[in-house]
């Protein structure tokens, strides 16, 4: 029983960076239609910053988080500005392109300058604590910590701030948006930084918790992508319950199977739900 | 229209006396690969530029068609002759399976799901160490025997195994494009409310699509494996299906050129981009953003766009003459 409840605490842990990924990916896919490839890689280079923060400058591992989340939104803006904004009005395959070549950019370049080494992120203390025999290390419980933080406050920010509430009239129909005065440029700007920040603390713990990699990009956005569309594009709950469920079975599955078919429960669920809710688990449009 | 015949009369005579050509063996084994991925880019046509549906599980039905026929021969001695053909059957198979639940979905959507295949495909191939040799995968498969003498193992010969069947594929789509299964897809591409209002049955054509593009994928992969006379699970992973579709959308997708003109760039142009050893695939990713940016309806219409501008300027020239 102890080892259940230290599987399914393991699960809660991997769910909840796949959440911080998947989230980012939902709000830039829901508002913009932008199946945005390059999220993941956006991640694994904070990761790297983060890394090179810590390393080379010995800085805490939290000025280390807000520096990676700090650059992803840079390059999720500039990204936005580059790299999508000339082809948004575009048919749909094009951004499809645009995001796969971002994705060959970033992380080739990411292999020319730091090499195709696996890095993790060493921080100072390595408290673990004991809730009975389950056990949790500090580390994983600042990613908890961090993943409740910022969901709850994006959530409340595309609820209840102005900004949010542009957001989501854009998400719902542009065009409308606009005629009422809204700089749908600006709101793709904003979009592109909330989300990219999620996938700078996801790169962070990617590299405090696990290892570093570039072709680390790739695995990570498309485990995204299975709990974005698992959850129901757009919802919340949805989201949390989509990167929770892959998490913890993954973690089972591992346990129970092979640690050799590790990626496939992801997939598998996702097609399993698919079958029977092509929308999703909790699927319907709008924030 | 006549000029068209005598052009492609031209290309296909050409195509033919290639291996006479003394390109050397790399370049040669280059245009055969090319002409693989020719027909597994006809295939990945026929449900994304045709039918509008991005799929991103080609590379999982090249795989199913390679091993299928890798499997085949070499375990159960059954003639290369037939492994084709039955590695295409197979393939189909998977493409129904795979079909039915991933055409519930839409877009992006029936992108991720394909790409989902794509990867438990390439798990399996990975994992089922006994079946498919896993990462080491299945060496020595064998050549199809002798036919009135021609030996198929000489990579010369071998290339107008590759080469027919490439006409014989482009043949079959221009045919089923001109039929009325060939126009239904079309209208599902471009209005998928209009199509079922006039009585297309919706998902009958695109599963059909979908199986014939499978059986496309399939029978590429049955060529190249007994042309590589190895097969391992790196061909087949979710990067080359990326490939495969940046090879119809860089020719041009939805014509019968396009995928030609598109498999040879995606061959050709990272070997010529060797020199800039690790920038290699930045500049060809940069390259890409850029040819979305500025031709982003595929290097088909470019020349078309050309033609017609020659062609009107020869016109016009003639007319001063007068």
């Amino acid at each position: 029983m102890d080892i259940f409840f230290q599987l399914l605490l393991n699960g809660v842990v991997i769910g909840s960076y796949y959440i911080l990924i998947a989230l980012g990916l939902s709000i830039i896919f829901g508002v913009l239609d932008i199946p945005h490839f390059a999220h993941g890689s956006v991640a694994m280079f904070s990761g790297y910053i983060a890394y090179i923060v810590v390393s080379s400058y010995n800085a805490n591992i939290f000025v280390a988080i807000i520096i990676s989340i700090i650059f992803a939104t840079i390059i999720g803006v500039i990204l936005e500005i580059v790299a999508y904004r000339p082809v948004a009005n575009a048919p749909p395959i094009n951004s499809f392109i645009i995001a796969l070549a971002l994705m060959m950019v970033i992380d080739n370049v990411a292999t020319v300058i730091f090499g195709s080494n696996q890095v993790s992120i060493k921080s100072s203390s390595n408290q673990v604590f004991n809730f009975g025999s389950v056990t949790l290390s500090e580390q994983r419980l600042y990613l908890l910590l961090t993943t409740f933080i910022l969901v709850t406050g994006l959530y409340i920010f595309m609820k209840y701030s102005k900004t949010g509430k542009a957001i989501r009239a854009v998400s719902q129909n542009k065009e409308a948006a606009q005629i009422v005065g809204i700089n749908t440029n600006r709101i793709s700007s904003i979009v592109f930084g909330l989300g990219s920040a999620m996938a700078g603390a996801a790169g962070a713990f990617m590299g405090i918790l696990f290892a570093l990699y570039p072709a680390m990009g790739g695995h990570t956005v498309m485990k995204g992508f299975a709990v974005l569309i698992l959850g129901g594009l757009g919802s919340f709950p949805g989201t949390i319950i989509g990167g929770l469920l892959i998490g913890i079975t993954e973690n089972f599955g591992v346990a129970l199977l092979s640690s050799s078919y590790k990626d496939l429960f992801a997939f598998v669920i996702l097609i399993i739900v698919l079958v029977f809710k092509p929308s999703g688990l909790f699927g319907n449009r709008g924030l | 229209m006549n000029k068209k015949r005598i052009i492609l009369t031209l290309i296909i005579l050409f195509s033919f006396v290639i291996p006479f050509l003394d390109i050397g063996s790399y370049n040669l084994h280059l245009v055969s690969y090319s002409l693989i991925w020719v027909i597994l880019a006809q295939g990945l046509n026929v449900i994304q530029g045709f039918t509008g549906y991005v799929s991103i599980a080609q590379a999982g039905f090249f795989g199913i068609g390679a091993y299928s026929s890798a499997i085949l021969s070499l375990n159960l001695g059954i003639s290369v002759w037939l492994t084709i053909p039955l590695a295409i059957v197979i393939s189909g198979i998977f493409g129904i399976l795979i079909g039915y639940p991933a055409l519930r979905t839409q877009g992006h959507y029936f992108a991720i799901v394909t790409m989902s295949f794509t990867m438990i495909i390439w798990v399996f191939m990975m994992s089922s160490v006994k079946f498919t040799g896993g990462e080491e995968g299945i060496p020595n498969i064998p050549s199809p025997s002798s036919v009135f003498g021609i030996d198929f193992s000489l990579k010369e010969n071998y290339y107008y195994l590759i080469l027919i069947s490439v006409l014989i594929t482009i043949l079959f789509i221009y045919r089923l494009m001109q039929s009325r299964v060939g126009r239904a897809f079309i209208t599902i591409r471009e209005n998928e409310q209009l199509a079922q209002a006039v009585g297309i049955s919706l998902l009958k054509y695109k599963m059909l699509s979908f199986t014939i593009s499978a059986m496309l994928g399939g029978f590429a992969g049955a060529l190249y494996v007994h042309y590589t006379h190895f097969v391992n699970p790196t061909p087949f992973t979710v990067d080359y299906s990326l490939n495969a579709i940046l090879a119809v959308i860089l020719g041009g997708s939805g014509t019968i050129i396009g995928p030609i003109i598109g498999a040879f760039i995606m061959i050709f142009l990272p070997e010529y981009l060797r020199i800039a050893e690790e920038y290699r695939l930045i500049i060809y990713a940069v390259m890409l953003i850029l040819i979305v940016f500025y031709m982003p309806k595929g290097i088909t219409n470019l020349i078309k766009i050309a033609y017609n501008k020659v062609l009107s300027k020869v016109a016009r020239k003639s007319e001063t003459k007068k």
